[in-house]
């Protein structure tokens, strides 16, 4: 059960952490440029979160399709499930974006993105000194500590 | 959350005013210092406030302002405000905090009668709100440590901004 | 005075670490104005001081120089820096060396290795001491501070080439007036 790619993207936009496990092609061997992967991946989950609020039944008031949204307004989605991958989702009020791909076998990893935010990213980057906030980053520290739990999951040999 | 005992935090932050004065000579100078320096907290601050309170968001100004009083002052500096003082349009509000840590062992001299010495807590509040969408302006209004009974910071919404999709559509 | 007695009271650990950090990112981004090493020696002095103050109410004076070094590394550092000192050595003419393997107020910092644009080379990893150095001078000032409180007149400096394990080292200089 691989894990294969994780991202985090700051609330405008920008990613500001990428690594790859497993992935046929790699980005940087020319799966597209990176610049590209980054932008499309943020166009995906803007669209599904939009799409999913467009269309939520629950909700009385009519949001139309594209409608400017505050961080956390309408419904957000936790992961959708293709046939090759299930891609992992968790958007904080801060705008911070969390995504993981697995494979699809993959259970919920609402828990386990939140441990992520909580735990490796408040401590081991918003506290590191040399971080500013909103800029891309690459910590050793944190890096180790992904990789660290992603092997606590089972999700890394 | 872990937790130090508050004497180091509370005169490092003391040391840390008077050298903005001996530094700075001018009041007002280290009243926006101070701002400046929270507002940096603020924005680093923030994730640690909604990843360990697990808060899924803020709703709106109104619930931000509460979340602020009894979340946030209880997780990091272990006391509470109160929200009082909402204008009609639910704009504006005051926090009243009873019980500063940042005042323990501190005495004014006449002569400071302009500073606000505690005024780092609204830079957070300002940067951490700004990191939600939400631009505020936050000051102190009444200060116990200048002869006030309360303390008290003002804070308004200056505007509420929605999430904009960042690319240019091709 | 606030009604609950200050020294019983606790504050959340980040708000050291979020202080303290900022204190010299702050002075470090002013480019005009009170340069960073004076300021944080000027204000961990004083709280190092004022620590101790406070201590001494606690217990009895120390009059030997090992004693001071001995408060030094366990009661103050447990209570300033989480955890005691784990090994302290002396050449016995004034120069001692307090080792933390652990030293908690740098624990989180390590070096941004991101390229400036994506997909450029990783930039050259920079000594961890050169890293250190500016968020070193304010717990050298405190712990400074403590001794000349504790009437030790000494020089404390820094090494942290191997972080997160810091030695300090604290040269006395002479014995202070009390």
């Amino acid at each position: 059960m691989p894990c294969f790619t994780f991202y985090i993207f700051n609330r405008k936009g920008a990613c500001q952490y990428y690594h790859e496990w497993q992935r046929l092609k790699p980005v940087r061997s020319g799966a597209g440029s990176q610049e590209e992967d980054f932008k499309l991946m943020f166009g995906l989950f803007w669209s599904m979160r939009a799409l999913s609020s467009a269309l939520d039944p629950k909700n009385p008031a009519k949001q139309q399709m594209g409608a400017p949204q505050r961080i956390g307004d309408g419904c957000s989605f936790n992961s959708f499930r293709t046939s090759a991958y299930k891609l992992h989702f968790l958007e904080s009020p801060s705008g911070l974006k969390f995504v993981l791909t697995t494979d699809p076998s993959v259970g919920s990893l609402a828990e386990a993105l939140q441990y992520i935010y909580a735990s490796l990213f408040v401590e081991l980057v918003a506290k590191n000194p040399l971080y500013t906030p909103g800029e891309p980053f690459l910590f050793e520290p944190f890096s180790a500590a992904l990789n660290k739990y992603m092997r606590t999951l089972g999700l890394l040999s | 959350m872990e937790t130090i005992n508050a004497e180091i935090f509370t005169l490092t932050y003391g040391s840390m005013v008077r050298q903005l004065i001996a530094d700075y000579e001018d009041v007002e100078e280290v009243n926006k210092q101070l701002d400046k320096m929270g507002y940096s907290i603020g924005q680093r601050l923030i994730d640690e406030f909604l990843a360990k309170s697990k808060t899924q968001r803020c709703a709106d100004f109104r619930d931000a302002a509460e979340k602020i009083a009894k979340v946030g002052f209880r997780m990091f500096l272990n006391v509470t405000a109160a929200v009082t003082g909402w204008n009609a349009e639910g704009t504006e509000c005051s926090l009243i905090l009873e019980d500063n840590p940042l005042a323990d062992f501190v005495e004014l001299p006449e002569q400071l009668a302009g500073l606000k010495y505690s005024n780092l807590l609204c830079g957070v509040i300002r940067g951490a709100l700004e990191m939600v969408n939400m631009e505020v302006e936050c000051t102190f209004v009444r200060d116990v440590l200048q002869g006030d009974d309360a303390n008290e910071m003002r804070l308004k919404l200056l505007s509420s901004s929605t999430e904009t999709y960042p690319f240019k559509d091709e | 005075m606030s009604a609950t007695p200050a020294a019983k009271r606790a504050v959340a650990e980040s708000c050291i670490d979020y202080l303290t950090l900022e204190l010299v990112n702050n002075y470090r981004r002013q480019l005009q104005g009170p340069p960073l090493q004076a300021a944080l020696d000027a204000i961990g002095e004083r709280v190092g001081r004022q620590l101790v103050e406070r201590y001494a109410k606690e217990r009895p004076p120390l009059l030997e120089q090992l004693d001071v070094m001995k408060f030094i590394c366990k009661e103050f550092w447990a209570e300033v820096f989480r955890k005691s000192v784990d090994n302290l050595r002396t050449n016995h003419r004034g120069t001692f060396v307090l080792r933390d393997t652990q030293f908690r107020w740098l624990t989180r910092l390590s070096q941004n290795q991101m390229p400036p644009q994506v997909g450029q080379p990783l930039p050259a990893p920079i000594p961890k001491a050169e890293l250190a150095a500016d968020y070193l001078v304010l717990p050298c000032a405190i712990v400074r501070g403590a001794l000349a409180g504790l009437g030790l007149e000494a020089s404390v400096t820094a090494d942290a080439t191997s972080l997160p394990q810091v030695d300090f080292t604290v040269v006395v200089r002479q014995v202070a007036a009390r």
